[in-house]
């Protein structure tokens, strides 16, 4: 049976943020999602909150919102309900792609059917999986235009990659990449990035087939960088790290809603191959590097580096930003690339000043309350 | 025939040998316990009730006093621990807990003072009993939660009300003291200043101790090592000051516990975990508390004693089911939090074992105590571990995939929003 694109609004805009639940004594990861959704229950949002795979993560889905402004404020909105009741629970949430020393072993999958299983058949792979992404949809009006996208928007992945990146720390240790949070990502056997099927029959094929020798059942089961969403009629980038606070959040989402518009407004017409090639070796030099990564550009056959290849690329959306009211997250995201000011480097300065991790995931959670951070 | 480098006879048992027999035996006791699926502290006191028989027979001292200095330097961390976890800020933010907490004492003290009056208990005397009865075992509550890994809302609520109720215990029986040394016809004086003495004295040493830790702690390199051997030290350093100083122990080192948490302003000490260490000076506690226990005391007042535990457990029970749904918690969250209240504390033993030592007369509510706690002592464990097991916060035996997972060939939609 083919898969049925449902339509949605083009250019809409929605976000998952996935974040960690903390201790408040000493700011390990703490078994504290179910008390805070069923506490979350009871309060009206927009969008909601969900479980994970770990007890120690919620999932923040926003609605579907038609600009930067609306998705800012919602997402300030749903923010500070969470960050209310943390705090009759004495639990505290952060932002951030990985927690900086949390052992894995000690994670506890939520206990659903449906995580059990994953945890039953990926075995550790599902506790190291205990890393916050953000994800971000943006609507389209028919499948062609999902899988156009899906493809042309991978050559910008090292911009989501270096502006995102905010875990530079994993199980204790400082990784030297400006996100580790990828590497947990990459051991899945679906992950990667969508075959060069052409438009929306091409994919129905591919989905057939790999149906067919039962390897998947759904969508869900790739694990893609970016994906085709038909049940929401949008394409989904899956790339961020869960960014320290919302604002960043929604500007990301901003900058993938405006190249999406300029993408479908000026039709590209690129051959695939070459930037298939490419892709694994661009995406390393982002994780590793960030702002400072140099990646190979073979439309024009050069290297660039990935600040100035973003600060160009911001630049030229400059009037298409203005037509979807996502100038001031554009300008916001230059400033930063400018000062190469990403959440991985707020983090590691914080380490350099107190020199303890738990102090910086301590004020890591103070970032995503909003409140100013006193080293 | 006579060597002078020989020892000489009958051999001398040595306090390092004690801990160490008492320490490895205890061990020992504790994973027969887990064996059977009870908590590894039921071991550790069966262990004690067996060496007892065999101290006396080799004419020791009461282990209660020869091993003091373990019981004191093991209460130590505990309470240290535990008012470290104490948040006065979640206090003010959810007031249902310091409600519970205070409601859960004076309901328990409620209890066992009209069950004790009940008992033909002279009032001043069933009064310290019943203050004592208020605190529920930091060491007992702490070690379960170690062990089982328990983590969540009736976890962190459990230790804050531990904490709570061993403040007010402490409070309450140094106040009632100044009573019992009224009737012993001490001066008025005396009756009052002791315990004003105790209270602020040990408040003021607290602090003193966490503000020298703190000024150290900025000293040094932020690391986990140098951070456990300054506090493990002034832990040490401050048990041995209250003892000096005639203050109270317990009091003291809540208090330090409390002022060394970091809050707002302040964020020099790390918080380091202390669990593996302090392991080895818990085994002795239990063991000393196992063999501090007379069977006797069963015999004599064991349904006195029944009743007193009853009548403790029922009194905190309703407070904290009562108040459960002003704080959010569901039902098996409330029955889970008012089990995990439910040891009797080891420094009871202590206090009543002072107290009786002081107050000669004392005795006959101690032979009532000892039988409650000698009871508690193995229903308490259980309580706490069945209680965090309902409110689904202990961790699984074995919940890591395991072989199962092969057999889950396809998992299609296995992995949903990810």
């Amino acid at each position: 049976m083919p898969l049925e694109f449902k339509t949605s609004a083009a250019l809409s805009l929605g976000v998952e943020l996935e974040l960690m639940v903390l201790n408040t004594h000493d700011y390990n990861l703490v078994r504290g999602a179910p008390d805070l959704l069923a506490r979350l229950e009871k309060v009206e949002l927009d969008g909601e909150v969900k479980p994970e795979i770990t007890e120690s993560m919620i999932e923040v889905n926003s609605s579907v919102n038609a600009n930067y402004d609306d998705l800012r404020r919602e997402l300030k909105n749903v923010r500070d309900a969470i960050v209310v009741a943390a705090q009759r629970l004495n639990v505290a949430v952060a932002g951030g792609g990985s927690h900086p020393f949390h052992k894995w072993h000690e994670r506890r999958i939520y206990p659903t059917e449906r995580f059990q299983r994953v945890s039953a058949l990926y075995g550790y792979l599902a506790k190291q999986f205990t890393v916050f992404g953000q994800h971000i949809h943006v609507g389209v009006e028919n499948g062609d235009d999902a899988v156009y996208l899906t493809h042309h928007l991978s050559r910008y992945i090292p911009h989501f990659i270096a502006l995102s990146a905010s875990s530079p720390f994993s199980q204790g240790e400082d990784t030297s990449f400006e996100t580790s949070r990828l590497h947990a990502v990459s051991s899945f056997p679906l992950s990667g990035r969508m075959p060069a099927v052409r438009n929306w029959g091409e994919f129905n094929g591919y989905f057939d087939e790999m149906q067919h020798y039962g390897i998947v059942e759904s969508m869900k089961d790739f694990y893609w960088d970016i994906r085709p969403k038909p049940e929401y009629g949008t394409v989904e980038i899956r790339i961020c790290d869960t960014p320290l606070m919302v604002e960043t959040a929604a500007q990301l989402a901003a900058y993938a809603q405006t190249l999406s518009a300029d993408l479908l407004r000026h039709r590209v017409d690129r051959a695939l191959e070459p930037m298939n090639r490419v892709y694994g070796y661009n995406r390393f030099q982002a994780c590793r590097f960030g702002f400072e990564g140099v990646i190979v550009d073979p439309e024009h056959d050069r290297h660039v580096r990935i600040r100035d290849d973003l600060i160009e690329t911001l630049e030229r959306l400059g009037p298409m930003a203005t037509r979807v009211g996502s100038s001031m997250a554009l300008l916001a995201l230059a400033g930063a690339a400018a000062r190469q000011a990403n959440d991985s480097r707020w983090l590691r300065e914080r380490y350099m000043e107190t020199k303890s991790l738990p102090d910086v995931v301590r004020m890591q959670a103070m970032r995503w309350r909003d409140e100013r951070v006193a080293a | 025939m006579g060597s002078t480098f020989l020892p000489s006879l009958p051999l001398q048992f040595s306090y390092p040998l004690l801990f160490a027999v008492l320490l490895v035996a205890g061990m020992l006791g504790g994973e027969m316990a887990r064996a059977a699926r009870l908590p590894r502290i039921v071991g550790y006191v069966i262990i004690g009730m067996v060496f007892a028989p065999l101290g006396d027979a080799m004419s020791f001292e009461p282990l209660i006093d020869a091993g003091r200095i373990f019981v004191d330097l093991a209460l130590g961390l505990v309470l240290f621990d535990l008012g470290r976890r104490m948040d006065l800020q979640w206090m003010k933010r959810e007031w249902t807990l310091a409600a519970t907490g205070l409601a859960e004492s004076l309901l328990a003290f409620g209890a066992v003072f009209v069950t004790l009056l009940w008992l033909d208990v002279p009032a001043v005397k069933a009064g310290i009993a019943a203050a004592i009865a208020m605190a529920t075992s930091p060491a007992v509550v702490l070690l379960v939660v170690q062990d089982t890994r328990a983590e969540g809302q009736v976890t962190e609520r459990a230790l804050n009300l531990v904490a709570l109720n061993s403040l007010l215990a402490s409070i309450v029986t140094t106040i009632l003291l100044a009573s019992a040394h009224l009737e012993a016809k001490v001066d008025v004086d005396i009756a009052l200043l002791h315990p004003a003495y105790l209270f602020l004295g040990s408040l003021a040493l607290g602090a003193a101790v966490a503000s020298v830790a703190r000024l150290l702690a900025r000293t040094v390199e932020k690391t986990k090592d140098l951070h456990f051997t300054l506090i493990a030290g002034m832990v040490v350093g401050a048990v041995g000051l209250a003892i000096m100083l005639k203050l109270s122990v317990i009091l003291a080192l809540l208090a330090f516990g409390l002022f060394s948490r970091n809050d707002a302003r302040s964020h020099d000490l790390l918080n380091v975990n202390l669990a593996p260490s302090s392991r080895l000076l818990y085994i002795v506690l239990f063991v000393i508390t196992g063999a501090s226990l007379p069977p006797s005391s069963l015999m004599i007042a064991g349904t006195a004693g029944l009743a007193l535990a009853a009548a403790r457990f029922l009194g905190k029970f309703i407070a904290v089911l009562a108040l459960a749904p002003f704080g959010g918690l569901r039902l098996r969250q409330a029955v889970g939090l008012a089990l995990s209240l439910a040891p009797v504390s080891t420094f009871a033993l202590l206090l009543q074992h002072d107290v009786a030592r002081q107050y000669p007369d004392f005795a006959d509510v101690s032979t009532m105590f000892l039988a409650a706690i000698f009871v508690m002592e193995f229903i308490g464990p259980v309580a706490v571990q069945v209680g965090l097991t309902i409110a689904g916060e202990t961790a699984p035996d074995d919940d890591v995939g395991s072989t199962t997972g092969r057999h889950v060939a396809r998992i299609p939609g296995a992995e949903g929003s990810r």
